[in-house]
């Protein structure tokens, strides 16, 4: 029996007074595309924040592939092949397009900084792959005549799309993408489900946080609710949407 | 027991001005969220003015205070207005630091144009007999510099939370954005912030002219006294910016009492490089700490500045071939070693900008490094008889040394605790340097060094020297636009613009900076070795701590993060002076003057802008045929 992709025992956030994220449990299985919803508030971005150890837990642990995250920085829990993106998109500015999506690949080189420093056939022959498999996710998401652009002159929806590209370079065995569809009209919605589905399809586990919930509907095959810190309901799509106290946490009880 | 009041008293008034200043620096702090490196050099204004009213004009002490105060803060609102202020609403918090450090090398160019380079001493403002208590013997003058800095603090604590002034700049300080949704203008509150250092600067640099004797370089004594005072005490804390200021003095008293007063700075720095470590908020950390997180960890825009691929190697070879036959052209007298120069320096900068431009780690304590390689190779190949190759290696690996080391205090530090750490540690050089007598030579310098030689070829002509130092930097340029252009240097851009989003990809921040520092220290190493070579002499004021303001300031003339930029800000800033004899005055004034407007007008600098120029020019065509989504 393989470990799960993910788990999550027990997780609060707490900021001063405030809980943000009150005692969460849920386990995702490798390979599935998980949709984490949720009305303003609810805590989602904190509870991605506290499984990256960006705001670490107060309480509760994080396992990825059976191993705990407690205390690993950043780049350690990168390294073990959970990759996230940011809310607001994170592009690097004074970089170009081509040069965002092979900075994600910075896991994935062999070749010795000396060997690139003087350009050694290893090195470059690399780096050309590397190139050509950037080009290959930038052509995909319509991206790839923008490879010389600088990439905070891409339109905020592109940057995030750009975002999920280098993402994607570095890799990942589970991909956590927060909002990927927000400033996204109806088409290039449709094409990053597209993509996500495709992701998914190579065996890559993916969690979002996303308030589309046409989206989410169409692609998750599992869907977590929070609302004011505390997990509402998990459960497939349909089930979810049959679920009074989802429909509740939406729109409000009544009487 | 009296000997050591004495001392302590002395202590006390010589900490009195560094309180002075950091009260200055955590003012404008709580206010802009960013130092002000200036701050010292209204001091030495202050005092200036002071002179020519009271000495040259004959005014009585009271009037010619007030009107140097009144002309000191005229002036300083006049700089704040043209260059700080513009400064903190559009550049990085780095920037803007670096920015204030040309602000200070202008101020010090402007004091040696009025006042040239000799010691000023004021008339003390009641008479030369001090107060005597006993055995203790108080100078009357300190007694005014005490009442004075008690006077200011109880002013500024009473504009600060007693007057409606005091509530808006509070506000700025806690959150600039609330405040200017509340009505409050901003910008009027960095100036005035500007403007009331300056008055504090200038108020305890004619307070403080009486005891010491102040020359036109004085101002970076008390910035450099300030800022270790108010790092010691908690930025933006006037507690601690008081506590801090005298327990410099005095620790700095008792140390050039009872250890040496070649090594009281060096005690000061270290225990301020300890205190980095340990508790890098100071003493009393101050209430709104968090203002500069929020400044960097906003996005650093710059353009893009890349040369089209395939116009890389003609124009290097062009570059090559033009500064290779340099020497042969029939130069004017003295530009030949003057290119020699500039090309040494020139290796600095370039680690300089694999440091700042690449990583965006700022430092201020390059020259430090330059002084280790330079002085390592010097005593080897003087002392023992080393060749100058193995000296320069040994100097190298020093320098690695030291870096390694400083990477520990400096890994966790950000913004200008980063800065400040670096200025720390180049100073602390300098200090050894001036200190170590037997070893260094001492102020005086170290003679008789030989030329540099490999296998019995002696590069002792300026044009062999520089046909070397041109080869270096080629093959280094070479090497590191390969590294640039590659993981590294992409990890390099990624720490330097959001550390998160790179961490969160797998870069390891702290390796990436400690590597981007050894790179930075080898190479000003070995350019510091190359330069003693070169004079066959070596003082510690050739490679002290101005020298790494100069370095900054070629770095950013020339284009930080282009790699061969710096070779333009080098050039500009040494055959400058040497082709017009007349500018050599002008230089330290110049210096800074350029620094502060190259930020403020030409962010890319003269290089980034031609390669911008190139790459529109070469992307015309292509451009037009991928319009950008929308």
């Amino acid at each position: 029996m393989t470990s799960p992709a993910l788990e999550v025992l027990d997780v609060s956030r707490r900021f001063g007074g405030l809980l943000a994220v009150d005692q969460v449990s849920f386990t995702i299985a490798q390979g599935g595309l998980s949709a984490l919803i949720g009305p303003n508030g609810a805590g989602k971005t904190t509870l991605f924040n506290a499984i990256t150890n960006l705001f670490p837990p107060s309480a509760g642990e994080v396992r990825f592939l059976g191993e705990s995250l407690a205390g690993l920085a950043g780049d350690r829990i990168a390294r073990l092949g959970l990759i996230r993106t940011f809310q607001s998109a994170r592009v690097f500015p004074g970089m170009t397009v081509l040069e965002n999506a092979l900075a994600g690949a910075c896991l994935h080189v062999r070749a010795h900084p000396a060997a690139q420093m003087l350009r050694l056939p290893g090195a470059r022959a690399e780096e050309r792959k590397l190139r050509g498999k950037a080009e290959a996710l930038l052509d995909l998401i319509g991206l790839l005549a923008f490879r010389d652009s600088a990439a905070t002159d891409l339109p905020m929806g592109a940057q995030k799309n750009l975002e999920v590209v280098r993402a994607l370079m570095a890799n990942p065995r589970m991909l956590l993408l927060d909002e990927p569809a927000a400033g996204l009209n109806d088409s290039e919605t449709a094409d990053l489900a597209a993509l996500l589905t495709a992701i998914r399809d190579t065996g890559v586990t993916i969690m979002v946080v996303e308030h589309n919930m046409s989206l989410v509907m169409g692609i998750a095959d599992q869907v977590i609710v929070l609302d004011a810190g505390k997990l509402v309901a998990v459960g497939s799509p349909t089930e979810i949407q049959a679920n009074r106290r989802v429909i509740e946490a939406y729109v409000g009880a009544e009487g | 027991m009296s000997g050591f009041l004495q001392i302590v008293i002395g202590g006390l008034s010589q900490g009195g001005v560094f309180a002075a200043v950091a009260l200055g620096f955590s003012l404008v702090y709580r206010v802009t969220g960013v130092v002000n490196l200036s701050q010292g050099a209204f001091c030495v204004l202050g005092a200036m003015a002071m002179y020519y009213f009271q000495v040259v004009f004959g005014w009585p002490t009271p009037i010619a205070a007030f009107a140097a105060i009144v002309s000191v803060v005229a002036f300083g609102l006049l700089v704040g207005v043209s260059t700080f202020v513009p400064a903190v609403s559009t550049l990085p918090v780095s920037s803007t630091l670096v920015l204030t450090a040309g602000l200070l090398t202008f101020l010090e160019g402007v004091a040696l144009i009025v006042w040239g380079n000799q010691p000023y001493a004021l008339p003390p403002f009641s008479g030369e007999a001090p107060v005597v208590f006993g055995a203790l013997r108080i100078p009357t003058q300190g007694l005014w510099l005490a009442g004075g800095t008690v006077a200011m603090i109880a002013a500024l604590w009473r504009l600060v939370y007693r007057t409606s002034l005091g509530r808006a700049l509070q506000a700025c300080a806690e959150n600039a954005t609330a405040a200017r949704l509340m009505g409050i203008d901003t910008k009027r509150m960095m100036l005035i912030s500007f403007g009331l250092a300056a008055a504090i600067g200038a108020t305890s640099g004619l307070l403080v002219a009486p005891i010491t004797s102040l020359q036109f370089d004085s101002g970076s004594f008390f910035t450099t006294s300030g800022f270790i005072a108010v790092a010691i005490g908690g930025m933006g804390s006037f507690a601690g910016s008081v506590i801090g200021g005298l327990t410099l003095g005095v620790a700095e008293q008792l140390a050039a009492y009872y250890v040496s007063s070649l090594f009281a700075n060096t005690l000061a720095l270290l225990l301020l490089l300890a205190m980095l470590l340990w508790r890098p908020n100071g003493l009393f950390s101050s209430g709104p700490a968090r203002r500069v997180d929020v400044r960097s960890e906003a996005p650093v825009h710059r353009a893009v500045i890349r040369l089209p691929d395939g116009r890389m190697i003609g124009l290097a070879l062009a570059l090559v071939i033009g500064l290779g036959v340099m020497p042969l052209l029939p130069l004017p007298n003295g530009v030949l070693p003057s290119l020699a120069i500039s090309m040494i320096l020139f290796i600095a900068v370039l680690g300089l900008d694999v440091l700042m431009g690449w990583a965006g780690q700022v430092s201020l304590g390059q020259a430090g490094f330059m002084a280790i390689g330079g002085y390592t190779a010097a005593i080897l190949a003087t002392t023992y008889d080393w060749s100058p190759l193995a000296g320069v290696a040994a100097g190298v690996a020093l320098a690695l040394v030291c870096a390694l080391l400083l990477s520990l205090v400096t890994g966790k530090l950000r913004g200008h605790y980063l800065a400040l750490a670096t200025l720390t540690f180049g100073l602390l050089v300098d200090s050894l340097t001036v200190g170590l007598i037997d070893l260094t030579g001492g102020p005086s310098g170290l003679v008789g060094i030989p030329s540099f030689g490999v296998a019995g070829f002696d590069f002792d002509t300026p044009a062999s020297m520089y046909w070397l130092a041109l080869a270096l930097a080629a093959i280094f340029v070479v090497l590191l636009e390969g590294g640039m252009r590659s993981k590294f240097g992409r990890d390099l851009q990624a720490v330097r613009t959001d550390q998160l989003a790179a961490a969160a990809l797998g870069v390891n921040v702290g390796r990436v900076k400690t590597t981007a520092l050894c790179i930075s220290s080898a190479l000003a190493s070995l350019s510091g070795s190359l330069y003693a070579f070169n004079f066959h002499f070596l003082s510690p004021e050739m490679v002290a701590t101005p020298r790494s303001f100069e370095m900054i300031a070629m770095l950013v003339l020339g284009g930080e993060g282009t790699l061969v930029g710096g070779l333009f800000g080098a050039l500009a800033l040494t055959l400058l002076p040497t082709l017009v004899q007349g500018l050599a005055l002008y230089k330290t004034m110049a210096e800074g003057a350029l620094l502060v407007g190259t930020f403020l007008l030409l962010p890319e600098g003269l290089f980034g802008r031609f390669v911008l120029a190139i790459a529109r020019w070469g992307k015309a065509g292509s451009m037009a045929q991928g319009k950008l989504p929308t």
